[in-house]
């Protein structure tokens, strides 16, 4: 499956006249001057990506809708049924908890998950030796198989008896022992917590880059100018990375919005469905009964997030096309 | 241009190549004189000596059944992945499903209609009639074999018992006493004195809809789509409240509240559990895939209130056939049903076969289990086996003496996975939070259940 | 890892000189160590140590450090017994096989779209960003549905490892990261072993792939590391085939019923390969994340 990682890098320049694709010939099309020209290479070649693409990623994503207009249980033919499954998800009082709770998630790593990685980053750019050995240790994380890392902080951290790992610092200074995945106050920012421990890594490096390639020219000037060191971050640091900000903002969004691992791993969405997600719910739909019923509405939902993130990305684009630094 | 042609050609052939190698892999074995039959064998993780258990009896039926091969297959209910499974054709041709799903999956006919093979057997007329009419649909057609009944039980540990002062062979009787006896074992021993499974996989409804059943309470009134969901009884709620005040209160539950049905059995087999319920049927489970050492099993009956109601629920298992299988497939699978499952409730010499076979592979014979057919049939069968019981039959005595006094009531019948779902986030809630508001709560659960069961979900 | 002598240019040398933002600066860099150390390295360290402690003492005090001697045992036991080795041998085959695909598709189809340029060309690499927009797994529901039912063919893919390996392809973030390198391969390459008679098949081989080993890498890298980390879809495609299944999907449930020291050992060693592979290729990884991120408009 596609890796989590995505990127929405501007179209690159194209180079005039490519070398391989003859000029074209105006007038009748003929299938052995189009061989010659080397469009049955051509479709040759892309004969692996059109497949794999066709039938794992356009033909699945068209998929869906019809999916979503249909009631299925896999082993009947599907019937269609309209707008039903949109309108059974939407009554689910579920569907609300779930929303909220994404919201929740989404929320919590952002305050914990996108200062603190740009603190780091400012901090390691700034280190004239060890950036390498700084930068591998935050991404060590990253390279664990998030299933070890959730069994890990479940069954050792946050186990909830006096013998937990942090139970067991907590006792020494007489405090605890807590039910950290227990208690629905606490059960969603335990799982923020190694979400963010798990993935913060990766954004280290993302700006660790950025603050690298900011021209030191223009350290040079404004210090020349004066500036301190505070108006100097605020006028030529964080103009220079605004673009790898907002994007990063933008992918941590779409990225926690469809947290599926930690809730399901951690608390199945408990408890009491306080972590409840929506890719969770829709999980649930689809494999939570025997009978198989709930795929339209699972479908339905999936719908619904994909339209949603899609229009937010839009939106934002369009929103900080202005201030991203050309 | 030669080169280009060229290059067309060996990506033709390689093109060729793929789509052929991926065509053979996908090509089922060549076609067989006998007929095949994969059954559902143990689950998962079982022991290499049940295993060999199940290899004995499937050799002692390809000898009497020469033209049948039959290929055993790890298996384990999967509610949530059943449908796919059937889609998928990967379900062996001979499966087991629980009492509480059976009927659903026939009405929507994704199991086997069996009627004409099972009315065939000698036995047919003996089944209980409350026992068959779990594997029978609306329509009265049968699509299962019920060959496992059980009663939902309460399991304890004899040795931590002991290590609380209190007497092994005197389980508590009453709810009153039982929550005292938790307190007892959690305060002395530091284990749990009470558990109580809280997975939100639809097992915490179901023991949550076990204990309100001992209070006399019933999730539904009614049949069909039209029964009426009444989840948020005073018994209900009498019986969340007394969860709450274990938990809360007394703290003798521990500190694990997401158990489900394999892993509240592998912590009572590793001693963290005083007591819980389960069925009655676990035993077998608990030596073959939780190393439980015999000596501190103890089986008691539930405790139950003294109302009207008040009554244990029961459950099984029913044999199945895949729906796809016509044929001599189908005489087949229904064969194997008649041996492995019926056989050594009926015939002695099968019962005799099947106990020697279990000792000669060190497996529990004599787990208490409930009358499939009627009560005389089932003395008898057990007194057939007399001398191959290796469970500690002493110990369980309680169960066994107990259990034929108290009334036994059937799940709730209709929609009964939504009727648990609906209660999952209740018992978690309580284990969750101190200030629960189990009315408001229960509330909520009986509108969600109620929809379900309009919608025959 | 080379050790450059300079910084990211935000303190000035007069900053430097001065003590009390040399001060502070470098007590937020010591403290951004010990919490590394702490974050980074602390819970890795502890399951390597968790790994070889018997499973007594880590559940009696899991932060003492082997008050009874280590268990070795725990590591033999998780091969043998929890048969950890069967479940290592899957996930390799599964990732060698993503890999494998990815690298297939994202190569050729990377080289049409940016060397060979037919007219459909930018159409079909618009579909191709198009899918980035899509959240990759709002498809697991019809991809499962098409696994179990596909069109056309009458032959459920459940439970077959191909439902894994050649869906891994469609990454859209591959193709592109390659086209972007290919576009960045000097033209007059092309235009000289042209006149020396290469077709597009002795290009793509003979000119395109030797230089492309950079990209080639940081795609292989990430493609290994997906597919080690992956979890939802091999688990949903192989549920009923517990001992085909990688480690991510066996390990959480072989939990209920594993003592905690052979768990540890266990994922350790379902570890060992990404981190070993990450302390290898250090600089892949790090420069190929900067390149994901590292949007200069």
């Amino acid at each position: 499956m596609i890796s989590g990682e995505s990127t929405t890098a501007g179209e690159p320049v194209a180079v005039a006249g490519a070398v391989v694709a003859r000029p074209r010939v105006r007038g009748r099309f003929s299938p052995v001057d189009w061989v010659r020209r080397g469009g049955l290479s051509a479709v040759a070649f892309a004969l692996p990506m059109l497949v794999i693409f066709t039938a794992f990623s356009w033909y699945p994503i068209t998929r869906l809708v019809v999916l979503s207009l249909q009631s299925t249980n896999l082993v009947d033919p599907p019937s269609w049924v309209g707008l039903q499954n949109f309108r059974d998800v939407w009554s689910d009082p579920l569907f609300m908890t779930a929303v909220k709770n994404t919201a929740y998630f989404a929320l919590l790593a952002l305050l914990f998950g996108y200062p603190i990685p740009l603190i780091a980053a400012v901090l390691i750019s700034e280190s004239r030796r060890f950036r390498g050995g700084y930068s591998a240790l935050a991404y060590l994380p990253v390279v664990i198989p998030p299933v070890v890392g959730v069994m890990l902080w479940r069954y050792v951290f946050y186990e909830p008896s006096s013998v937990g790992l942090f139970n067991t610092v907590l006792g020494w200074f007489h405090m605890g022992p807590y039910g950290w995945l227990q208690s629905t106050g606490t059960a969603m920012p335990a799982l923020v917590v190694e979400s963010t421990w798990a993935n913060a890594g990766t954004t280290v490096i993302i700006y660790l880059a950025a603050l690298m390639s900011v021209d030191r020219d223009l350290y040079d000037a404004a210090s020349v100018d004066g500036a301190s060191l505070w108006r100097k971050v605020w006028h030529v640091t964080v103009p220079q990375i605004r673009g790898v900000l907002l994007v990063t903002f933008m992918l941590q969004i779409i990225g926690t919005a469809q947290v599926f691992l930690e809730p399901y791993l951690f608390t199945s969405g408990g408890p009491a469905n306080a972590t409840l997600t929506l890719l969770l719910l829709v999980y649930q739909y689809a494999f939570g009964n025997s009978i198989g019923v709930g795929f339209g509405q699972a479908a339905a939902l999936s719908l619904m997030v994909a339209v949603f993130l899609a229009i937010f990305a839009l939106v934002f684009l369009r929103l900080t096309r202005s201030w991203s630094t050309t | 241009m030669k080169s280009s042609f060229r290059a067309m050609t060996l990506l033709v052939v390689a093109a060729a190549l793929f789509l052929v190698v991926g065509a053979a892999s996908l090509a089922n074995a060549g076609s067989q004189a006998k007929v095949t039959i994969n059954v559902a064998a143990l689950r998962p993780g079982s022991s290499a000596e049940a295993q060999k258990q199940f290899d004995d009896n499937v050799a002692l039926f390809e000898k009497q059944h020469p033209n049948i091969a039959v290929k055993p297959v790890e298996y384990a209910w999967n509610g949530a992945t059943f449908a796919a499974q059937l889609a998928a054709g990967r379900l062996p041709t001979v499966f087991t499903v629980p009492f509480t799903d059976a009927r659903t999956l026939g009405e929507h006919r994704q199991v086997a209609d069996i009627t004409a093979g099972v009315k065939k057997w000698a036995y047919y007329k003996k089944f209980q009639k409350t026992i068959i009419a779990e594997a029978t649909t609306s329509k009265g057609r049968i699509i299962g074999v019920p060959y496992a009944a059980y009663a939902q039980a309460l399991h304890y540990n004899r040795q931590l018992f002991r290590q609380a002062g209190l007497d092994p062979n005197k389980p508590p009787t009453t709810w009153a006493q039982l929550r005292k006896y938790a307190k007892q074992i959690s305060q002395r021993t530091g284990a749990a004195g009470y558990a109580q499974m809280g997975l939100n996989d639809n097992t915490a409804g179901w023991i949550a809809t076990t204990v309100t059943y001992t209070l006399g309470g019933r999730m539904e009134q009614g049949r069909g789509a039209n029964a009426t969901a009444t989840l948020n009884s005073r018994f209900t709620v009498q019986a969340l409240n007394l969860l709450k005040q274990m938990r809360w209160t007394d703290k003798s539950m521990g500190s694990t509240f997401d158990y489900t049905w394999p892993t509240i059995n592998q912590a009572f087999a590793a001693g963290k559990i005083g007591m819980f319920i389960n069925g009655s049927d676990i035993y077998t489970f608990l030596v073959q895939a939780a190393n439980l050492d015999p000596k501190i099993y103890g089986i008691a009956p539930l405790p139950l209130a003294k109302q009207k109601n008040a009554g244990v629920m029961g459950g099984g298992s029913i044999a199945v056939v895949r729906p796809d299988t016509k044929g001599a497939k189908l005489n087949a699978a229904l064969q194997w049903i008649d041996f492995f499952y019926m056989e050594k409730l009926v015939k002695k010499a099968a019962a005799l076969r099947d106990a020697r076979i279990l000792v000669a592979n060190t497996q529990p014979v004599g787990v208490p289990a409930f009358p499939i057919f009627n009560k005389v049939q089932y003395d008898r069968a057990n007194s057939w086996i007399k001398s191959y019981i290796n469970v500690p039959i002493k110990q369980m005595n309680p169960f066994l003496k107990g259990i034929f006094k108290q009334n036994l009531y059937p799940e709730p019948a209709a929609s009964t996975q939504s009727v648990y779902h609906a209660l999952d986030p209740v018992v978690q809630a309580v284990f969750a939070d101190k200030n629960a508001n189990v009315s408001a709560l229960l509330a909520q659960a009986n509108d969600v259940a109620q929809k379900a069961i309009r919608e025959g979900k | 890892m080379k050790s450059e002598e300079r910084t990211g240019g935000l303190l000035s040398h007069n900053e430097w000189a001065r003590r009390d933002l040399r001060w502070l600066f470098g007590s937020a860099q010591a403290l951004l160590f010990v919490l590394l150390i702490l974050i980074g390295l602390g819970p890795i360290v502890w399951l390597a140590k968790g790994a070889i402690t018997p499973t007594i003492d880590t559940l009696r005090n899991p932060l003492a450090l082997f008050p009874h001697g280590a268990a070795w045992s725990n590591l033999t036991e998780a091969w043998s017994q929890v048969h950890v080795g069967r479940y290592f041998w899957n996930t390799v085959v599964l990732a060698f096989g993503s890999w494998l695909c990815q690298i297939v598709v994202a190569t050729t189809g990377a080289f049409v779209l940016s060397v060979l340029r037919p007219a459909w060309g930018k159409f079909i690499y618009w579909l191709l960003l198009g899918t980035l927009f899509v959240p990759a797994i709002v498809l697991v529901v019809p991809l499962y549905i098409e696994i179990v039912h596909p069109p056309l063919i009458n032959h459920s893919f459940a439970e077959s490892y191909w439902a894994i390996w050649l869906p891994a392809g469609a990454s859209a973030f591959n193709v592109v990261l390659m086209k972007r390198f290919f576009d960045n391969l000097p033209r007059e390459l092309f235009e000289a072993a042209e006149i020396d008679g290469a077709g597009p098949v002795r290009l793509f081989f003979s000119i395109v792939l030797p230089l492309s080993k950079p990209i080639l890498g940081v795609v292989s890298v990430f493609a290994i590391l997906a597919e080690w980390k992956n979890f939802l879809w091999p688990f949903l495609v192989l549920t009923n085939s517990p001992d085909r299944q990688p480690l991510s999907v066996r390990l959480p449930a072989i939990q209920p019923q594993t003592q905690i020291g052979v768990l540890l050992a266990s994922m350790l060693i379902a570890s060992l390969v990404p981190l070993i592979g990450f302390l290898v290729f250090q600089r892949t990884f790090l420069r190929g994340t900067g390149l994901g991120g590292a949007l200069k408009g």
